[in-house]
């Protein structure tokens, strides 16, 4: 009985650092295989690469701990950072009245992170309005935000970007990179949303039981609408660290991004079936990714393998979780 | 009742706030004007560069019956000493100048001997121009003096167009047997030197029937 007890707690022990212990596994291999793996240069090159994917990521998570996904991440970050690069460089005509409306890099990203939110927005609204399956309206989303992207770029990148505005995805403060503090930020307000507020609370117990959230009176539509307008959000604010980065706005950034989102929720425990997971996780999930990306290369990997063994981890964190689930 | 008015009001003045900081206002037409004084001219960057430094600085191009014996023997001092590149890579350009006769006539390019050195052969290219290799041969054009890649890059495209315009005309008459003296840019790799492949992108001709 005593040894059945044991069991079952070391199999919940291991279930709940199956992250962690994916992660150590990976670096201990990698390292061994690549001298130039653990340096510290190439370590503020994985963090600052991981920043982009840990702000959708945290978004993400908010939207699946709901039952929820978003597949229109990545179109709307594309869009965000043309919209914030266009703004910087050419700022707003108005023909009529003789009138030039120029926005200071702050307006810029404010603009970019609006158009984000308001994506977010459309698609729960979508979802709550018109019962949407969250799969459909956020595909929709993928290829209409795709599209504006291009009608805004004219299919072209947006090049020769404000230097300050070139800091936020390249600069340092206090020894570390400033997307590495975005991220950190994002990450630390959304473990404060989802561990301290009612709207945390909220958004685990739609995902858990729907009918009984409604039925204990919160405002689904409403939490669903807040949760995809901030995944919205943090997509933008992904598209304003890469285009920043890049120092200009690509027409084709963010493809599949999405997909590495959801594959840092998904590797960092979260359950697809909505009510269990956690934004340090995610944050797992998303180093995970990382480091397994950078290692890939480091490896001279064929970028063919690379998503063939990405899809593989995908798809052996799933099996995990509904293992876990099972014994749960 | 307090409370709320309070949050409302600090809402509206970070609003407020953000708002002032975020947006400038000017006269569309001075803009415009601003934006036109600005804007690269790549066409004009190009002719300045081909009237008062290329062709100026023609003369020191090396003669390439010096080069091909010191890129047998010593490449790494053919390269350090005579040739030009952007990057890290290994793809280096040299400005050359050499004499000799013209073998061949092909649709794309004609083929020359080199006089001193007859089993060498340069092709020069008559058909299609492009690539960086006259604007990164000389070294004098500095990328950090550019606002954008694509300044850059569209200086090339200019430099480009004007010896498609200024010297494929006169390799147009060439005819076999002609004695021909050239000053082209060429493209070698550092790490696999092909001295039977060499093709030039012509700056200046002379053939003499």
């Amino acid at each position: 009985m005593d040894a059945a007890i044991n069991t079952q707690n070391y199999r919940q022990y291991l279930a709940r650092f199956q992250s962690l212990i994916a992660l150590f596994v990976l670096c201990v291999l990698i390292s061994f295989l690549s001298d130039k793996f653990l340096t510290v240069t190439n370590a503020w090159n994985v963090m600052r690469q991981i920043s982009v994917n840990i702000c959708i990521s945290v978004g993400m998570t908010l939207v699946v701990l709901t039952a929820g996904i978003d597949l229109s991440v990545g179109s709307i970050l594309a869009l965000c950072g043309a919209v914030t690069a266009g703004l910087l460089r050419n700022g707003i005509e108005l023909q009529s009245s003789n009138l030039y409306i120029g926005f200071t890099v702050l307006g810029a990203c404010v603009a970019g992170i609006i158009v984000g939110s308001a994506l977010g927005w459309f698609n729960g609204w979508a979802i709550t309005r018109f019962k949407v399956p969250p799969f459909v309206a956020t595909l929709a989303m993928l290829t209409i935000a795709r599209g504006l992207t291009m009608l805004w770029t004219k299919g072209f990148p947006i090049t020769g970007l404000d230097h300050k505005f070139a800091f936020l995805g390249t600069g340092w403060f206090l020894g570390i990179p400033l997307p590495v503090w975005i991220s950190g930020i994002v990450v630390i307000s959304a473990i404060i949303i989802t561990k301290k507020t009612r709207l945390g609370r909220y958004i685990y117990a739609i995902g858990g039981n729907e009918n009984a959230a409604r039925l204990s009176g919160i405002n689904i539509n409403y939490i669903k609408i807040a949760v995809y307008t901030i995944a919205g959000a943090l997509a933008a604010v992904g598209g304003l660290i890469i285009t920043s980065r890049l120092d200009a706005a690509q027409p084709n950034a963010g493809t599949g991004y999405e997909l590495d989102s959801i594959a840092a929720v998904v590797i960092g425990g979260t359950s697809l079936s909505g009510g269990r997971g956690s934004i340090l996780g995610t944050v797992l999930g998303a180093v995970i990714i990382g480091v397994l990306n950078n290692g890939l290369v480091l490896l001279n990997v064929s970028p063919f393998w690379q998503q063939v063994v990405k899809g593989l981890v995908i798809l052996a964190a799933v099996i995990i979780d509904k293992a876990n689930s099972k014994n749960e | 009742m307090g409370k709320k008015v309070i949050k409302y009001i600090i809402v509206a003045f970070v609003v407020l706030l953000v708002g002032y900081n975020s947006v400038y206002f000017k006269k569309l037409d001075e803009v415009k004007a601003e934006q036109t004084a600005k804007t690269f001219n790549a066409a004009a960057y190009a002719q300045n560069f081909w009237d008062k430094k290329l062709t100026p600085g023609l003369s020191n191009a090396i003669a390439i019956d010096k080069l091909i014996p010191m890129l047998n023997t010593n490449p790494a001092q053919a390269f350090d000493s005579y040739s030009h590149a952007l990057g890290i890579g290994n793809l280096r350009y040299f400005l050359i100048q050499g004499k000799g006769t013209v073998a061949a006539i092909d649709g794309d390019d004609v083929t020359v001997s080199i006089a001193g050195l007859p089993e060498q052969k340069v092709k020069i290219a008559t058909e299609y121009i492009f690539g960086n290799a006259a604007r990164d041969a000389t070294g004098l054009i500095n990328i950090n003096d550019f606002n954008n890649t694509m300044d850059f890059n569209n200086v090339s495209a200019e430099i480009n167009a004007i010896i498609r315009s200024k010297v494929l005309p006169q390799l147009k008459h060439a005819k076999v047997g002609n004695s021909i003296s050239f000053t082209g840019a060429i493209e070698l790799n550092k790490e696999h030197v092909n001295l039977s492949q060499i093709e030039a992108v012509p700056v200046a001709v002379n053939i003499q029937p």
